[in-house]
């Protein structure tokens, strides 16, 4: 046996090694995935549930008919209107946060405007509950009269929603260096020019993670919608709780609308999932 | 080399100053309203369920809160989902983000599939978690006694009520978690590890001495995230527990809550609140302090 | 001749005219829009259902609803800010004192006497206890809830188990008339999977009772109902607290004696819960609000259809005498908001679905609203869609009954924060943190303070104003 022999035999064994490994760690991940995916399957399977199959021993854990009843009252009993509202609510909520956010954010991490306490001001801001301001909010809005109207919401969720998005596209363009974009410049483009041209592309997933977060908030969001709505606006959260009624809970229909409710953070997941594992550096990272 | 004329410097100030002072300014708005009414209030003995006029009363309310062994018993059980939280999470967070960080087929579907825990409505999660864990006709109890175990009250045993919570806030906010250290994973370089390699290193060594390390920054956010996050949950405890047994699962936001909109107590409530942010403004300036550190190395 | 033709035209045109006043006049009101607020879900159903009635009056509904757990913050939110945002009101009596005594409620005793909703047919009780405050109207009743004892006829009827019990408790089987007799049954009843009932062998274990036991779900009112049946009162007259009496400690260490009778996770019940647990057969009694006898008996939910039983709320002996209370947690009434600009529509509304639909609303499986009149109770046949009209007579005498002998909730400003604190130290106790004497002790610690910080003298002139109707149906001499 030469060398060329046993070296050839520890390749393989490596190899065979590597491949064990690879589906071990696939065995694993599958259960990870599997463990994650339960509950959601819950939901699912509820979703073409009767009455009392939720109360069933033992449980049933699969579709006996894909009947979709529960979909059709669910929606007939608000949830278009909420997922209606719930859509105008975030979309343009988000649209706002992102262009205030990304202006801010610039100014705050390539000017150091305001200088740190500015940013802190900014960062501590995400920290404060929610709901120490839902009083304060309500007299502001009913003053200003605006109460159960989609401003008062948009205008509320921009409240908590913009500090997060700020603090995050800073983070992004604090690692970009500054050269480039002098670089622009010297060639001639405006400050802003410089800034669309050249900082955005580089910023975009960054961009995209603070516009899927403040979508999913606004989309999920519960405490304002309920104190600042009663009637004209009605999103999905509130159309959702009111399916637990005093007398008992509509439990086929809350699953139903449930998944309706997930279908846009499925699709924003699908489609920016690129930018979305490497917006979630949030900047922290030198690339 | 930056040949950049002084009109451009200034005409940089005014930039920034109009691109940034919008957002500024709104924040600065619709922030003043309610901080200026909670530092007011807090100053107050006001209770809006009567119409006894507020009477001012110094810093009684922060004493109060001090005083108050549920606010104490809140503090306990938020400090301790957190704490627990961050180590269960970051844990199987890197476990799970490492499986992910190779190629393989599906890698798209189960990315999409872990993040839809994060997803869903927190008032859906309530009422779902509510009939997995029901002792009778709950799946996982079902499971476990499959699989030869006893099952357990979950939600309805005081000493295991606060696990509960524990285990769904686990379930939700794992996937984030992997996410952010799976980012953190892909952007170390390559290099790094075919260097470490040559240099003859284990798969531990290379793990504890590099790895690691370069995912101090992904560590810090996801505390720092944590930390936001574990003040603010309150849909999923409400609708599981409503705080109880008893008051095992009370946590900081409910205790507010309950305080703010059903007791109206406003001055009390108002100074329960600004203990929250000083106490949460001090961990953020040290973990501010300390992002900053890691950028200037 | 054109004299004659102008007579009859102008006079037709009269007439004509005169006619159409007439039929303007039938309508009460002129095209007036209120806007009225119910909690979501099968309740608020009714306003739409009369949506043509109501329009026939003149009057045109708004619905606005919020989730049931909300109530109250929504409610009182509104309130406190002076939105006037909404007219007709449907509220829970619990927030009676509070949002009568501030004010945010108009009284209702001119319209009564305008239209009148039939007061002498509401159930006494519910009427005196939950429309009246200071001696004036205020709401008009829409769902009578009051906690029954509904128990498995089948097994209190099976020959093995009556034969059975009578040799180890020496007492024939039947459904328990006092406390004393509920722990006998449910020990009795408790089996593990595996053993006999009823001639049946278990799949899975059954329990003698269940209650209903979380936070923030009307729990305090099955500790309540031992506690009143005593004798006990949550204030005296000087607000001074009563329920760390002996008689509240009785009826908290009844319910801890009974959980090992009851489903293990019986702590986080609420009432999808306790209603399963009867319903699907897991239990042998409960204590429940009348909805629970509808479900009961509806097939697609329920496996004991035929089966379910409903009698008075255990009392104690007193004095050789059977005596009992029953609790009414919960309950809807209609109340009209004091800037309302519309208060006559708001408050006709408000009769129609108390009087003339009410009968309809309370026998239909569509909502969960239970009857409330002396009309109702006498009308089995209207509830025949659910079970026989012998079982349905069964039912509404079990109701009228608890409801003639029934203990309200607590209603005062800062109802919310005494039944939290409660619940709280309840909940201690079921857990063994606390004995039961030294849970109540500190619940009276508490509700002293609570009294204190909400005003005293307000509360106590408050609480003596719904003292007066505590009187008038003879819950304190």
């Amino acid at each position: 046996m030469g060398m060329n022999d046993k070296k050839l035999k520890e390749f393989r064994q490596r190899e065979r090694r590597k491949k064990l490994n690879h589906w071990f760690q696939n065995l694993l991940l599958t259960f990870f995935v599997l463990l994650f995916g339960f509950p959601i399957y819950w939901i699912f399977i509820g979703a073409f549930k009767e009455g009392g199959e939720f109360f069933s021993y033992p449980p049933i854990f699969w579709v006996s008919h894909f009947k979709f009843d529960n979909f059709i009252r669910a929606l007939s009993l608000g949830g278009s209107k909420g997922t209606l509202d719930s859509l105008i609510v975030a979309c343009i909520g988000t649209v706002l946060v992102v262009i205030l956010a990304l202006f801010a954010g610039y100014g705050l991490g390539r000017f150091k405007f305001g200088g740190p306490n500015l940013s802190f001001f900014v960062l501590s801001l995400l920290f404060a509950p929610p709901i120490i301001a839902v009083l304060p909010l309500f007299f502001i809005f009913k003053y200003l009269r605006i109460i159960d109207t989609y401003l008062a919401l948009i205008w509320s969720y921009l409240l908590i929603n913009l500090p997060f998005a700020i603090w995050l596209i800073k983070g992004f363009i604090e690692d970009l260096p500054e050269e480039i974009e002098s670089a622009a410049l010297v060639d001639g483009y405006s400050r802003f020019g410089a800034f669309r041209k050249v900082t955005f592309p580089l910023i975009i997933p960054g961009v995209v993670v603070s516009a899927l977060f403040v979508f999913v908030f606004a989309w999920n969001e519960f405490l304002f919608a309920l104190m600042f709505t009663r009637s004209n606006v009605r999103t999905l959260p509130i159309v959702l709780s009111e399916l637990i009624g005093g007398h008992g809970i509509q439990w086929g229909e809350l699953s139903a609308l449930s998944l309706i409710a997930i279908i846009p953070g499925v699709i924003l997941v699908v489609f920016f999932q690129k930018y979305l594992v490497r917006g979630l550096t949030f900047g922290a990272v030198k690339g | 080399m930056k040949e950049i004329s002084t009109n451009v410097l200034i005409g940089k100030n005014n930039f920034a100053k109009r691109i940034t002072l919008p957002s500024i300014i709104i924040l600065v708005l619709t922030v003043v309203g309610p901080l200026g009414f909670l530092l007011y209030a807090s100053f107050f003995d006001w209770s809006l369920a009567v119409p006894i006029p507020p009477r001012f009363a110094w810093f009684l309310n922060f004493g109060l809160v001090f005083k108050d062994a549920r606010f104490w018993n809140a503090f306990k059980n938020t400090s301790v989902l957190m704490i627990t939280g961050i180590i269960a999470q970051s844990i199987l967070g890197l476990i799970i983000a490492f499986l992910l960080n190779r190629k393989f087929r599906f890698k798209k579907l189960a990315i999409t599939i872990l993040a839809l825990p994060i997803m869903v409505t927190p008032v859906v999660l309530g009422f779902n978690w509510r009939i997995i864990f029901h002792e009778h006709y709950g799946p996982l109890n079902y499971i476990i006694r499959l699989l030869g175990g006893a099952g357990s009250s979950w939600i309805a045993d005081p000493k295991l009520a606060l696990f509960s919570i524990f285990l769904v806030d686990t379930w939700q906010w794992t996937p984030f978690v992997t996410l952010i250290l799976l980012a953190g994973l892909q952007s170390i370089p390559h290099q790094i590890y075919e260097a470490t390699d040559v240099d003859g290193a284990t798969g531990w060594q290379t793990f504890w001495r590099i790895t690691l390390p370069l995912l101090r920054p992904m560590f810090v956010l996801v505390i720092l995230f944590r930390i936001i996050w574990i003040f603010k949950i309150f849909d999923p405890v409400y609708i599981l527990t409503g705080g109880g047994p008893g008051i095992t699962t009370e946590t900081l936001s409910l205790y507010t809550y309950i305080s703010w909109v059903k007791y109206w107590k406003v001055g009390y409530t108002s100074a329960l609140a600004l203990v929250q942010l000083v106490i949460m403004t001090i961990i953020a300036t040290i973990f501010v302090r300390k992002v900053m550190q890691r950028r200037r190395a | 001749m054109r004299k004659v033709y102008l007579f009859i035209l102008v006079t037709s045109l009269l007439l004509v005219f005169s006619c159409s006043m007439l039929v303007q006049g039938q309508t009460k009101f002129n095209d007036v829009t209120i806007t009225a607020f119910c909690d979501a879900g099968h309740n608020a159903l009714p306003f739409e259902w009369y949506a043509d009635e109501f329009a026939k009056a003149g009057i045109k509904v708004n619905v606005v609803t919020a989730p049931f757990a909300n109530i109250y913050e929504k409610l009182k939110s509104e309130f406190i800010a002076g939105t006037g945002a909404y007219d007709l009101i449907v509220l829970f009596p619990m927030y009676l004192g509070e949002f009568a005594g501030m004010g945010y409620l108009k009284p209702l005793d001119e319209y009564a006497e305008k239209y009148d909703p039939r007061l002498d047919d509401i159930a006494e009780g519910f009427l005196k206890l939950y429309d009246y405050y200071g001696g004036k109207l205020y709401t008009l009743p829409y769902d009578g809830d009051v906690l029954s004892l509904y128990f498995r006829k089948d097994l209190f009827n099976d020959e093995t188990e009556k034969s059975n019990f009578k040799k180890m408790y020496n007492k024939e089987l039947a459904s328990p008339e006092t406390w004393d007799e509920v722990l006998d049954v449910a020990e009795f009843f408790t089996r593990k999977s595996g053993e006999t009932l009823a001639g049946k062998v278990l799949d899975s274990d059954f329990y003698g009772f269940a209650f209903l036991a979380q936070r923030g779900g009307f729990a305090y009112a099955w500790w309540l109902a031992e506690f009143a049946s005593r004798g006990g009162k949550y204030f005296d007259q000087d607000m001074n607290p009563m329920i760390n009496a002996e008689e509240g400690v009785i009826a908290l260490q009844r319910l801890i004696d009974l959980l090992p009778y009851c489903p293990p996770d019986v702590l986080a019940y609420g009432y999808d819960e306790l209603t399963n647990a009867l319903i699907l057969g897991r239990t042998a009694m409960c204590l429940q609000w009348p909805c629970n006898w509808k479900k009961g008996n509806d097939p697609t939910v329920s496996k004991i259809v035929g089966n379910l039983g409903v009698t008075h709320v255990p009392g104690v002996m007193k004095d050789g005498k059977l005596v009992y209370r029953a609790p009414m947690p919960c309950g809807r009434t209609l109340a009209v908001a004091k800037d309302s600009k519309n208060p006559e529509a708001a408050y006709y509304v408000a009769k129609l679905l108390s009087d003339d639909f009410s009968l309809a609303d309370v026998s239909t499986p569509q909502t969960g609203l239970d009857p409330f009149r002396k009309s109702h109770f006498s009308n089995p046949g209207a509830f025949s869609g659910f079970a026989p009209e012998k079982e349905a007579s069964e039912y509404l005498a079990a109701i009228d009954n608890n409801l003639t002998y029934g203990f309200p909730d607590l209603s005062l400003p800062g109802t919310a924060q005494y039944i939290d604190v409660l619940e709280v130290y309840l909940g201690k106790a079921y857990t063994k943190e606390l004995s039961p004497k030294e849970a109540l002790d500190a619940t009276a610690k508490e509700w002293n303070s609570i009294t204190d910080s909400l005003g005293k003298a307000n509360q106590i002139k408050i609480y003596n104003e719904l003292l007066v109707g505590w009187k008038e149906v003879g819950l304190i001499d």
